[in-house]
């Protein structure tokens, strides 16, 4: 049955279906809600599990490190600020190897407090060993936070649900909440790998020396390699229950594009349908959207754009001194190709700025005017201010 | 001499990682005698965190969870909540940190599961500076003392941050300073500790650094005592943050105890006048917070 | 409360599980795989020392062992470890002069731990509990059952016989009166010294299976015929011939010993008026208060100052306390018999700066013009020699082997001299100590030969000094002891609040000195233990567990009863021998 909920709700729902243990959360905007949501479950009843409020998000996510660490199902949410507070945590939850499912709101970071859309936050934390899992809308993330659980106790490896701030947070969409039978069917009681027990003592997360860190770090890498390997097949466990996938990435009439837009999260559905009007006026064009950016499916991201002549990929993000996120990483997978397509990078909707039609459109006819980019990335929409 | 009656009954194993004569794996040892083996540890960056072994090995028998230095209250409140979502309620949550992890960068994390009062015990294991990096002034370092931060004429000039009463005044069911120099005073807190379940429980462990204070370690015992007979380090108990109960007399002057530490051997007469004065000032207000004397 | 956890009963995908890679870090192995002994600059050992005490004390008692006992309320154990080297303890107990706590590192923090009263405890409650000398408490040597006769059943021959018979020599002692004790006997007052509790301690000696001969003359001809039938003598005729002072008049002077022995022997004698008692040391002192409890008004008259007096500390004071007043710095010079009495003429004396030969401060008379007091008697109490019979033979011959409290003769057998005639100090520890010298003299000759005798004798003291322990000869654990007396600084006084020393006290001065009754009384149970607690116990190993407690490392450990350190991880950080309250733990550098 469909409902018309936020998205950040359709996470909160999601946490209680999958009967997660324990869940600590911290509220900043645009993430609130879902945790709001979750402690009013536990508060309630509806959901059998602790939920503590913590004093902080480097508290949160320790909290549910300790909580994971003794085998039971963890959640926690968070944005912007607070995932940079968290971040030793995030290194520490992933090299620990725990299934915790963070639900993670992009927001921009300050100075110049800024609560709107940006991806910056997340993708600061790519190296942090989390698998990260972007949503494009309310459907998306409800779906993408059962199958986190399932993924992350899979291949022991923390995931994050990105959703877009406001954009999907903030926006109430008809949104299909599973039966808790189907839930229960498709994500199985969590059976840990590693469990604290005064029975069988040992200790865990310890001091490791050269002689043994780096292969502890290449098996984070071999699971992360793993995890692509069966993400197909998990889709198809949550596909045989739910009669939904979103693959790792979607394409979108990338056969016939001569110009393939990268886009994530939101943006791909104002995409979409600048798309669908380009392709009636006769123009190759496609898309291609990554949901999964840890571990970065550059193998089927390559197949899927080899055949292009040109791609565009849209940066809701910046890395200082160098340039769009995705397109830094889109440009890695390509590499293996000896006559790739060209890569264009546009940088635009930072700080909550929409991504319009407009801005889509301009995107495509830019690249498909030019032969060649110029050299680094090019800002979209934005002034010429320079105040000070 | 009443001699001590203190179980063999070890839960912590020879060949750890600590210095000779270190204070804080005493503290471990006679702890864990009163805890005993339905504990899970929750450690973060500090001493501890090497002392217990780097992997393969572990110098505990009980669990141990290492966890990231601001950390240590709040990861021992999520094995908390883990544990109670199993069912397991035997099991006492136990974190363990320095002074640096329990007064400074771990301050905000005890202070909200205090709050909160989860129900975890929590020790500080207190050898005044940030050891485990090679002595650095933290905010529980003495007036007087100097560290690698705190070098030459830059002894530190500021007091030691009085945790206990911070911890008191976070109402907490029990806080209780102990000292390894007090085996039977320590034990018979930690036992107390772990009985009184559902909320959280501060125990503040005095534990010699040889190493860091410039003293032979063959003292470390000594100088603990010391630190407690000079008041320097007072022994009692607050119950919910209102009963007091003092556990030692000291009547010992504090040069005793400066003398025996390189940290300090720089203080003038006039200095370890100041500081004798600030340690009976200290003393009186303890005392006239005594309920039970 | 449900939760997910514990859920079990759902299908799960296992083909998916199978092959993550999963390489965390996580202990599987104890930090026993971590020898840290290796780190260690030096180790600690256990070493038991000396304790001052028993070093200074003349029947070498092992007294912190005898101390760990009682403290842990072992009155038989304390008893046990008491009787290996004294055959006395409730004798000693009371009269004697205990060096011990003049030795006690205690007194300088704050007083001497009254051992000698806990001793007395011990022994008594052994007599009325009636303690079996049991194989436990004294390992027997074996000397092929050689006959020993023994001369004088004082403490010096019966003590011989009791070390003698552990050794397995077969003792016969020849005793001269119709009771065992000598001096003990008929020299010490009852008030200081029961008959029934010395009694009891030489019956004991006895029921080893010893043979007296009571009433048998010990005259020339005893001594050449009886060396025929015995493997060795022990001689130890004891002083029976009163000191004279070669004044005028002086046979109106009455012997102090003889009163001391007629009060044992025969109907008390009633005395009465001001008597004067001539002397300073023991036997004055026993005399002045036997004539006050007879009756009398006695006055101590001594010729140096009260401070020279050779009498125990304890005794002057509480003679003074009776009312005995005592008279210092006058020398008698002449008696005079008058009508109701005696005149005794006396010079006063005064110190000077040097010192005599024996280092006593020397007096020398002020003016020779005497004064005159009167008594209605006056006694001489100031000490005995040897009988003429016995000097002769006492003379030692130059093979002969001088030891402290022995002179070992080799003649056709050995015959060994002790006791009061060869001590420089008469007491009874002292014939106490001859007594043990002797056997361990004996039974070394016995086994290895003349040349063996001052080694043994040797090996055997105690920090290197004349007590010497029966139980280091009988090969016991003492002899792993090291020599070093333990000094105060050694204690860690950490472990020892200032608390006042405990004695038993003494009956009411009323009845006291109107009886013979014992005056001082022993100690309550409760009492002896908490006197016990302050003892440090120097240098010895009381089990007290703080080195297992507080070493950092858990190298220490109790195996089969045994603490163990674990050198392969003890990392020789020394805590456990500071923290030794009592210095049994000794850091030694690695080689
Ligand atoms: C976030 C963070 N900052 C700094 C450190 C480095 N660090 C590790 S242990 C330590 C000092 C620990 O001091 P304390 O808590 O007093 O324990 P001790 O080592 O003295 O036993 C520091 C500064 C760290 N591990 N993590
Ligand atoms: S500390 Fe106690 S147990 Fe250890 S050696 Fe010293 S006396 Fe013996
Ligand atoms: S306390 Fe332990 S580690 Fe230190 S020297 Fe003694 S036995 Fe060795
Ligand atoms: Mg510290």
């Amino acid at each position: 049955m469909k409902h018309v909920i936020e998205g950040s709700h359709a996470i909160s729902e999601a946490v209680k279906l999958a009967r997660v243990d324990v869940v600590s959360g911290y509220p900043i905007t645009p993430q609130t809600h879902i945790i709001e949501a979750i402690s009013e479950y536990c508060a309630n009843g509806e959901m059998k599990a602790k939920f503590i409020p913590v004093e902080s998000e480097h508290s949160a996510m320790a909290a549910v490190v300790g909580a994971a660490s003794t085998g039971v199902r963890t959640f926690t949410a968070t944005s912007s600020h607070g995932l940079a507070l968290m971040h030793e945590m995030l290194h520490w939850a992933a090299g620990a190897r725990l299934p915790i499912v963070l639900g993670e709101v992009n927001r921009a970071l300050g100075p110049g407090w800024n609560i709107w859309m940006d991806q910056s936050d997340s993708l600061a934390q790519r190296d942090t060993g989390w698998i990260q899992l972007y949503c494009e809308n309310g459907q998306e993330a409800m779906d993408t936070t059962l199958f986190a659980f399932r993924l992350a106790e899979l291949v022991n490896l923390p995931v994050m649900v990105v959703i877009d701030a406001f954009f999907v947070s903030h926006t109430f969409e008809p949104v299909a909440i599973p039966e808790q039978e189907h839930v229960d069917d498709f994500l199985p009681p969590y059976e840990p790998r590693i469990a604290l027990d005064p029975d069988n003592p040992f200790a865990l997360f310890q001091m490791a020396p050269p002689n043994v860190y780096m292969e502890m770090r290449q098996s984070i890498h071999r699971a992360m390699e793993h995890t692509l390997d069966i993400y197909h097949e998990v889709e198809n466990e949550f596909d045989a229950v739910f009669h939904r996938r979103y693959g790792m990435i979607e394409e979108i009439n990338c056969e016939n594009a001569d110009i393939i837009l990268v886009t994530t999260g939101s943006a791909t559905s104002t995409a979409r349908q600048v798309q669908m009007d380009m392709e009636k006026q006769g123009e190759r064009f496609g898309i291609l959207k990554i949901k999964t950016f840890r571990p970065f499916p550059g193998k089927a991201i390559c197949n899927a754009l080899q055949k292009a002549k040109k791609v565009a990929v849209l940066d809701r993000n910046f890395s200082f001194g160098s340039g769009g996120i995705f397109a830094q990483e889109v440009k890695g997978a390509l590499q293996v190709l000896s006559q790739g397509p060209v890569v264009f990078n546009y940088i635009a909707g930072l700080g909550g700025r929409d991504i319009t039609p407009d801005i889509i459109s301009e995107v495509y006819l830019k690249t498909r005017d030019r032969d060649l980019p110029p050299c680094g990335s090019e800002w979209l929409g934005t002034s010429p201010r320079d105040e000070n | 001499m009443q001699t001590l009656n203190i179980s063999d009954v070890d839960f912590a194993e020879p060949g750890n990682m600590s210095c000779p004569g270190c204070g804080a794996s005493i503290a471990m040892n006679l702890a864990l005698k009163a805890l005993g083996q339905d504990t899970i540890l929750v450690i973060p960056a500090c001493c501890w965190a090497i002392i217990a072994g780097p992997y393969p090995m572990s110098s505990l028998k009980v669990p141990i969870l290492h966890t990231a230095f601001p950390s240590a209250a709040v990861t021992a409140s999520g094995v908390r909540a883990g544990l109670d979502m199993k069912g397991d309620t035997k099991t006492t949550v136990v974190a363990w940190a320095g002074d640096g992890g329990s007064f400074d960068i771990g301050i905000q994390s005890l202070s909200g599961a205090a709050e909160r009062n989860d129900d975890i015990i929590f020790v500080c294991y207190d050898n005044e500076a940030y050891m485990n990096t090679g002595v650095q002034r933290s905010s529980s370092t003495p007036y007087g003392s100097r560290t690698t931060t705190t070098p030459g004429q830059g002894w530190k000039k500021t007091r030691k941050k009085n945790m206990i009463e911070i911890m008191a005044a976070h109402g907490v069911s029990y806080a209780a300073t102990a000292n390894i120099a007090y085996p039977e005073d320590l034990i018979r807190k930690f036992k107390k500790a772990r009985e009184l379940k559902g909320g959280t429980r501060f125990i503040h462990v005095y534990a010699t650094c040889t190493t860091g204070w410039g003293a032979p370690s063959e003292y470390a015992v000594k100088i603990a005592r010391l630190a407690t007979r000079c008041n320097l380090f007072p022994l009692y108990e607050v119950e919910d943050g209102i009963t007091y109960t003092l556990n030692e007399k000291g009547d010992t002057p504090v040069d005793a105890y400066l003398n025996l530490q390189g940290r300090f051997k720089h203080l003038s007469l006039e200095d370890k006048a100041g500081i004798q004065n600030q340690v009976d000032k200290d003393f009186a207000v303890l005392k006239n917070k005594l309920s039970v004397c | 409360m449900e939760s997910q956890a514990m859920i079990k009963d759902k299908p799960t995908f296992q083909g998916l599980t199978n092959n993550v890679s999963l390489y965390i870090s996580k202990s599987h192995a104890s930090s026993r795989i971590n020898k840290t002994g290796s780190w260690r600059f030096a180790r600690p050992v256990y070493e038991n020392k000396t304790a001052p005490c028993s070093a200074s004390c003349p029947a070498g008692n092992y007294i912190p062992k005898v101390v760990m006992h009682l403290s842990k309320e072992n009155i038989h154990g304390a008893f046990r470890a008491l009787i290996q080297e004294n055959p006395f303890p409730a004798t000693c107990g009371r009269v004697c002069f205990h060096t011990c706590e003049s030795a006690c590192n205690r007194g300088s923090q704050d007083q001497a731990v009254a051992f000698r009263c806990l001793e007395r405890y011990i022994g008594d409650m052994a007599i009325t509990e009636n303690f079996p000398l049991d194989a436990k408490s004294l390992a027997a040597g074996n000397a092929g059952n050689i006959k020993v006769a023994i001369l004088g059943a004082g403490p010096a021959g019966l003590s011989a016989a009791f070390f003698l018979t552990r050794l397995g020599f077969s003792c016969e002692i020849f005793e001269s009166t119709d009771k065992a004790g000598g001096v003990m006997q008929w020299g010490i007052p009852s008030h200081r010294l029961p008959k029934s509790v010395l009694d009891h301690e030489i019956q004991r000696i006895v029921n080893m299976g010893i043979k007296i001969h009571y009433n048998h003359s010990l005259d020339a001809e005893f001594m050449t015929t009886a060396h025929h039938s015995f493997g060795a003598m022990f001689i130890s005729p004891g002083l029976s011939v009163p000191l004279t002072m070669g004044i005028e008049g002086e046979s109106h002077i009455h012997q102090g010993l003889q009163l001391l022995m007629d009060i044992q022997t025969k109907d008390m004698p009633l005395k009465q008026g001001r008597v004067a008692v001539i002397g300073g040391g023991n036997t004055a002192i026993d005399v002045a208060r036997s004539l006050k409890r007879l009756g009398a008004d006695p006055v101590i008259v001594y010729r140096r100052r009260k401070q020279d007096m050779p009498a125990f500390a304890q005794e002057i004071v509480d003679t003074e306390k009776e009312g005995i007043e005592i008279i210092e710095l006058k020398s008698p010079v002449a008696v005079q018999k008058i009508d109701k009495g005696f005149i005794l003429n006396l010079v006063s004396m005064a110190p000077v700066t040097e010192k005599g030969n024996d280092g006593r401060t020397r007096v020398m008379p002020v003016d020779n013009t005497p004064e005159t007091m009167i008594f209605s008697e006056i006694y001489s109490g100031i000490g005995a020699t040897l009988h003429d019979s016995w000097k002769a033979d006492a003379d030692a011959p130059e093979s002969a082997i001088k030891l402290d409290h022995v002179d070992f003769h080799l003649k056709d057998i050995p015959f060994l001299y002790g006791g009061d005639c060869v001590n420089d100090v008469q007491s009874v520890t002292h014939a106490i100590a001859s007594g043990k010298e002797a056997a361990i003299a004996l039974s070394a000759y016995v086994d290895s030969g003349i040349d063996s005798v001052k080694k043994t004798v040797d090996i055997c003291r105690l920090g290197a000094g004349k007590a010497l322990s029966m139980e280091i000869y009988l090969q016991g654990e003492r002899r792993l002891n090291s020599d070093h007396v333990v000094t105060d600084t050694e204690i860690n006084l950490d472990y020892f609040t200032s608390t006042p020393r405990i004695e038993p006290g003494h009956i009411p001065l009323k009845t006291s000195v109107t009886s013979f009754k014992e005056v001082e009384k022993t100690f309550t149970r409760e009492a002896a233990m908490a006197e016990a607690l302050r003892c440090y116990q120097c240098g010895f190993c009381n089990e007290c567990e703080n080195c297992r407690i507080f070493c950092p490392e858990i190298s220490i450990t109790r195996q089969n009863g045994k603490k163990m350190i674990d050198l392969d991880y003890c990392k020789g950080c020394g805590v456990c021998s500071v923290e030794c309250p009592r210095n049994a733990i000794t850091m030694e550098e690695e080689k």
